[in-house]
């Protein structure tokens, strides 16, 4: 098998005017460079280096709207624009593909169907911040992946699309695949950093950001996969087509990794301000509730988003919305939930996941994801005591906003809004010492 | 002497923020840390993982405080002071923000206070009284590290020669991986694992035992690194601290002894942190080196050598046996018959009194305190003196843009300084440079490692002022005149003597050009070779052409904690003209008779023009590189006197054996490389009857009638030495400098140098038994390259062979070596390894053969 069988929806972006990022990963031959330049491929680069200047570019991309797609949806411009023009030092562009948010599988998609146009996305961006080494560091496990993308590398290499004098222009551009080894961790930024130079996984604290201080204490830009891979049709098409997809604050298209008690598990490309209640009932995407089950809750962005109860799915997916919602985009994995799921049951999943990847650096992450395992895995097991959900929103208090980076939060997030949201589930636990739900699977 | 280096610098204002610390204003630089304000303003902000010396990393989390219009609490040891911010220390919010964080912590931790051994002196003890719950509010079983073979979950972990590691204790702190890497550039320590099952070990397979080791445990907040040394021994409240300094460095390290006064015995040393000179670190050959004071093997009594036997002896007689002898020698063949020789480790007093009695009651000028060095210059002002005589300061190092550093393995040699230089590294970033004959460790900082091929090292001086001449980076006309002095005179022929490459040349001497804040360092390398002469005279012109030491600071460092005394008080054979005018005026009478050095006195000895040798906490017998010269000048003596804390070969020799006691048995002043006097209190009572330098030598002199040893006089006379400035100003002509090398009458041998071990320092550091756990013995070190050749393993015993003697010693395979030297340890009595020396040669050489079986 050449690639994860995962659903897609390459169909309706291949007729979309305006989706970009799905249109050909149906196709095999996306991978090859000669396919790849057939539809278009490295136009934009070409172009960037016959003539236009770093700062046009950085305008461009700051016009367009586009936003992070890691999660944060930072301005993507707005970064690059960071990075100081007077330092002597060098600079570097490192493409985040440690995809790792459970939920989220949009990246690998990409990396395995159309790896050439992250090159590309990454070529660009490093141009814009005078970039001569770019790398992209993608998660341990993602084999496959690697493998895409390092037989890519060497075709743009061969192709001239990489390396001295690119296209005649004088522009050096060289690249490294880096491999993480297996730490969610690795997908924060400074961790990141850290993991390349070396060193042990564990953030940094900010400030310094790494646009001014990173790989190798030289100002450094991070993107995710997504963004990169949009940045070159951005270029081609103009910031104005890019900019009038989606809502008017959050602009462009945007991948959704779709998955739980649906029809159609999948990732699916969608303008931003698309209806949660379509992508989960629509026949092309999520195509309704797995055997007709109600609903009990969403989670729109990811582990580390808070839910969304049934009645607050008609909300359209933009970094806005969400919010005003009490939740956020993140990094577009909505995991959906029936009524047969016991939420203390998916709180113990999600806790057992952050305290395993919680680095060790900062000690509220590090103590406090465990002290809450504990608490959540006893209340699951039927032991709850009094007062312990008091104890475990008092703990969660103690680590919102006190660690050095999100991990610490995304553990949190989501515990207290199902503490929130579905009190009366986790006082049946403690109270009746079992749950409320009677649950027909057993998710290993 | 630092103001006198730091004044040339521009006063460059440095922009300040203003802001409030609890209602407090307060204005520092722009840059501070909230943390650091709070402190210099006597705020005390809670931290576990902050240390002023590293990189703050915001771990712990503890320092929060609360900035006003700032939604979230921020850890202040990475909030940068603005300007106008309101800061509050000590609100609720800062309150319940600590109390989570040790909540947190205690998760984990132990609560056995009672059976720890940091319990007294713990942070995390300390700040849960001051800031946390007075019960837990964890119901679950804490976690614990258990490994295989392990009986209890307290089982300590040995991962060092001398630590402990028990990582149910640890909170995380990362300081010792932190400063293992960031302050010492060691990685044999880490973290492992992730999440709260995190545990700092060693690498697998590897241990942490690199020179600066101790530190590691001396920095831990709780008690999960302790040191075997201390451990269990007593408890911290039971002992009284003393502030001494470092007796085996020329640093002069502040240290504070740890002793409890009914068993007279020392316990332990840690930091006393002196921003000055240590920034708060020391090595472990300070850390450990003390117990040679507590040492079983001391000598307690003083001896007399009777039908050739020595036997143990009252003061009284043996101080009355020496005052016969020296009377007698006086009155036959005159006291000028009788010699001296002083170990530099001794205090102001006492190296002053030697030389007060030497030239007074003595008369004579046959004294010297370099006994392991051979072929010394007698002139004071030869270049070599010139240079030795330079201004140095630690604390410059800091400021420097480039920092060279010639014929020096640092950590072995000045580890503070390496220390010093590793800093200016991690912050300013200077150009680093290290000039050697060999690959060293310390280079580990350097922008360009120089290496050099033995015995050239005048010729890689000049190659290096050849470079600049040619890349027109010097004044022309000095140019010309420095061309006339030196050969070679081209770079191309300089550069295949030296064996440097052309173009690594050339970038040293641009920043040497360039630099506008050059700190130049010699070491051991110069001092030991026999052409120290003709390097120093190469070193003096080049900065006379670079000017380096108007823009900076270029000397060959002291190598003794009180070599710089020992010059500055006149044991030098012929003084320094400026102390030797004080002398003069001290002494009623200054002997008119040749200076002797330690060569010329064994020569003299030899001659058996002298009679008589005084021998003080010195072992030449070991350490002069040509063992044999001095064991056959010993034996020809009529009367030795070596007073010393151990036996050592120099004392079975003697006639009179004085027990004598250690720096941390009595107060004195010591003077570092810098030229900083400093003083180091008596801790314990002297061991047995073991007396104080000064002490024996004012007894001797008074019985031979002498008045003017009271300690009242002698400390007038001291100051009025120490008050002169020593320095010898720089020649104003370029110096002829000729290659002086060695013809290699065989090729198959390779060269040799003496070298200290890194964990040893002299004659006497094998007495402590937690320095002999790093090494116990001597050996042979040589890269892998040059070990495969002659197939040869780590551990192997070889034949050691030079002209003069032969040796089996185990090889020790190091990391850094890449050249084909070989490098061996002098502290070992077992093995003395200056047997192989030959005291007229530069380069001694040696063949190597693998022993049967």
């Amino acid at each position: 098998m050449h690639y994860s069988p995962v659903i897609t929806n390459a169909e309706i972006a291949a007729k979309d005017k305006d989706l970009h990022l799905f249109q050909y990963v149906e196709d095999p031959k996306q991978c090859e460079v000669e396919t790849f330049v057939s539809r278009g491929g490295y136009k934009a680069w070409k172009a960037v280096l016959d003539g236009i200047s770093k700062e046009d570019v950085i305008e461009t991309v700051k016009k367009s709207g586009l936003r992070g797609r890691g999660g944060a949806g930072f301005p993507t411009g707005l970064k690059w624009s960071f990075v100081p023009k007077d330092s002597p030092k060098a600079r570097y562009l490192v493409c985040n593909a440690d995809e790792s948010e459970p939920g989220t599988c949009k990246d690998r998609v990409i990396m395995e169907r159309d790896p050439h146009a992250i090159i590309e996305g990454m070529a660009i961006a490093s141009y814009a911040i005078d970039c001569h080494l770019m790398f992209i560091y993608i998660r341990g496990e993602f084999t496959h992946c690697i493998e895409k993308m390092e037989t890519a590398m060497k075709e743009a290499y061969e192709k001239g699309h990489l390396g001295k004098n690119i296209y005649g222009s004088g522009y050096d551009l060289e690249m490294i695949v880096h491999t993480g080894g297996g730490a969610y961790i690795c997908g924060e930024e400074t961790a990141l950093l850290n993991s390349i130079e070396g060193e042990r996984g564990q953030s940094r604290m900010r400030p310094p950001f790494p646009a001014i201080e990173g790989l190798y204490a030289c100002p450094t830009i991070v993107n995710n996969v997504e963004s990169l891979a949009a940045v070159p049709h951005i270029i081609n098409r103009g910031a104005e087509w890019y900019a009038s997809i989606g809502t008017e604050k959050s602009k462009g298209s945007k991948l959704f990794s779709l998955s739980g008690h649906v029809n159609r598990p999948g990732n699916y490309e969608v303008p931003l301000g698309f209806n949660l209640k379509d992508m989960i009932y629509d026949p092309a995407y999520g195509g309704g509730m797995l055997d007709g089950k109600k609903l009990k809750g969403v989670i729109p962005g990811g582990a580390s988003t808070p839910f969304l109860l049934p009645d607050m799915i008609d909300v359209a997916l933009d970094y806005e919305a969400l919010q005003e919602k009490d939740s956020m985009l993140g990094s577009g994995a909505i995991i959906v939930f029936n009524e047969d799921t016991c939420i203390v049951w998916v709180i113990k999943k999600l806790i057992h996941f952050f305290r395993h990847e919680s680095c060790g650096k900062c000690t509220p992450c590090r103590e406090g994801t465990g002290w809450l395992e504990q608490m959540i895995n006893r209340i699951e097991a039927g032991q709850g005591q009094p007062g312990d959900l008091e104890k475990i929103e008092e703990v969660c208090g103690n680590i919102l906003g006190r660690t050095i980076c999100p991990l610490g939060d995304a553990a949190v997030m989501p515990i207290q809004s199902a503490l929130r949201l579905y009190r009366d589930e986790w006082q049946y636990h403690i109270d009746h010492k079992e749950c409320m739900v009677k649950s027909n699977f057993e998710l290993k | 002497m630092s103001e006198a280096v730091k004044k040339d610098q521009p006063n460059v204002a440095v922009p300040t923020v203003t802001f409030t610390i609890d209602g407090q204003p307060v204005t520092v630089p722009k840059g501070t840390t909230v943390l650091q304000a709070a402190k210099d303003i006597g705020i005390h902000i809670p931290t576990f993982c902050w240390h002023p010396q590293l990189k703050s990393v915001g771990a712990c989390r503890m320092c929060y405080v609360e900035v006003e219009k700032m939604p979230k609490l921020m850890v202040s040891c990475m909030l940068d002071a603005m300007d106008g911010m309101v800061v509050l220390t000590d609100s609720d919010q800062v309150r319940q923000g600590r109390r989570a964080v040790i909540e947190f912590i205690l998760i984990n931790h132990p609560l056995d206070c009672p059976t720890c051994d940091k319990g007294g002196e713990c942070d995390l003890q300390n700040l849960t009284f001051a800031h946390g719950f007075d019960d837990s509010r964890y119901d679950f079983k804490k976690y614990r590290f258990k490994d295989e073979g392990m009986t209890s979950t307290y089982d300590d972990k040995k991962i060092g020669p001398e630590i402990m590691l028990n990582r149910n204790r640890c909170i995380l702190c990362y300081k010792c991986v932190r400063s293992n890497k960031e302050a010492f550039g060691e990685y044999d320590l880490g973290a492992f694992e992730r999440g709260n099952i995190t545990q700092i070990d060693c690498v697998p397979g590897g241990e942490v035992n690199n020179p600066f080791s101790g530190n590691l445990v001396e920095i831990c907040p709780v008690g999960a690194l302790t040191n075997s040394d201390w451990r269990y021994k007593i408890r911290v409240w039971l002992t009284k601290t003393t502030p001494s300094v470092c007796n085996f460095t020329s640093s002069g390290t502040n240290i504070d002894f740890y002793k409890e006064d009914h068993q007279n015995k020392i316990f332990r040393v840690t930091s006393r942190t002196n921003d000055s000179i240590d920034n708060g670190w020391i090595p472990d050959i300070t850390r450990y080196g003390y117990q040679i004071i507590n040492s079983p093997d001391r000598l307690t009594t003083p001896l007399i050598k009777k039908d050739g036997k020595q036997a143990k002896a009252s003061w009284d007689e043996a101080i009355a046996h020496i005052a016969k002898k020296y009377t007698e020698i006086k009155s036959s063949v005159g006291g000028v018959c009788i010699g001296g020789l002083i170990s530099p480790s001794l205090d102001n007093k006492s190296l002053y009194s030697f030389s007060k009695m030497i030239r007074t009651v003595c008369k004579s000028n046959n004294i010297d305190f370099r006994g392991d060095y051979r072929m010394l210059p007698n002139n004071p002002s030869s270049p070599f003196g010139v240079l030795r005589s330079q201004p140095f300061s630690i604390a410059a190092i800091d400021d420097a843009d480039v920092i060279v550093s010639f014929g020096s393995d640092l950590i072995h040699e000045h580890p503070n300084e390496y220390l010093r230089i590793r800093k200016a590294y991690n912050y300013t970033n200077p150009k680093i440079y290290s000039i050697m004959p060999y690959e060293v460790k310390s280079a580990d900082v350097a922008n360009i490692e120089y290496v050099y091929n033995p015995g050239t090292d005048e010729c890689a001086i000049n190659a290096i002022c050849l470079a600049a001449i040619e890349e027109n980076l010097v004044d022309a006309n000095l140019a010309k005149e420095y061309l006339q002095k030196v050969v070679p005179s081209t770079l191309k022929d300089a550069v295949t003597l030296c064996g440097l490459e052309e173009n690594n040349l050339k970038v040293l001497a641009r920043s040497l050009a360039e630099g506008k804040n050059i700190t130049f360092l010699v070491g051991e390398i110069v001092t030991r070779s026999k052409a120290r002469d003709n390097i120093a005279a190469a070193l003096l012109n080049m900065n006379k052409l670079f000017g380096i030491s108007s823009k900076g600071q270029i000397s060959i460092l002291a190598r003794y904690a009180n070599s710089k005394g020992a010059e500055k008080l006149g044991l030098l054979p012929e003084p320094i003209a400026q102390i030797k005018d004080v002398l003069k005026k001290n002494f009623d009478h200054y002997p008119e008779s040749e200076p002797r050095n330690t060569d010329d006195m064994m020569a003299h000895i030899r001659k058996e023009e002298i009679k008589g040798l005084f021998v003080v906490g010195s072992n030449p017998m070991m350490m002069y590189p040509d063992k044999e010269f001095i064991k056959e000048s010993i034996e020809k003596l009529d009367f030795l006197v070596a007073s010393d804390l151990f036996e050592t070969e120099t004392t079975e020799a003697a006639d009179v054996v004085l027990p004598l006691a250690g720096w941390a048995e009595y107060d004195g002043d010591y003077i570092n490389l810098e030229g900083v006097c400093q003083s180091a209190k008596q801790a314990v009572k002297p061991n047995g009857q073991s007396k104080p330098a000064y002490e024996i030598i004012r007894l001797i002199a008074e019985k031979l009638e002498s008045k003017n040893f009271d300690s009242e006089m002698l400390d007038k006379e001291i100051v009025a030495c120490l008050a002169v400035d020593t320095t010898i100003a720089f020649p104003i002509d370029f110096i002829d400098v000729k290659p002086e090398t060695e013809e290699i009458s065989d090729a198959n041998t390779l060269p040799v140098f003496i070298i200290d071990d890194a964990h040893h320092s002299g004659h006497l550091t094998e007495k402590a038994p937690s320095l002999n756990n790093f090494a116990a013995e001597a050996y042979v070190m040589m890269s892998e390259e040059l070990a495969d050749k002659n197939d040869m393993k780590n551990g192997d015993s070889i034949r050691v062979e030079s002209d003069m003697s032969k040796l089996i010693l185990p090889v020790k395979i190091s990391e850094t070596l890449e050249s084909e030297v070989l490098l061996v340890p002098r502290n070992f009595q077992s093995s003395p390894v200056t047997s192989l020396f030959m005291r007229k040669k530069r380069v001694d050489r040696v063949k190597i053969s693998k022993v049967d079986k």
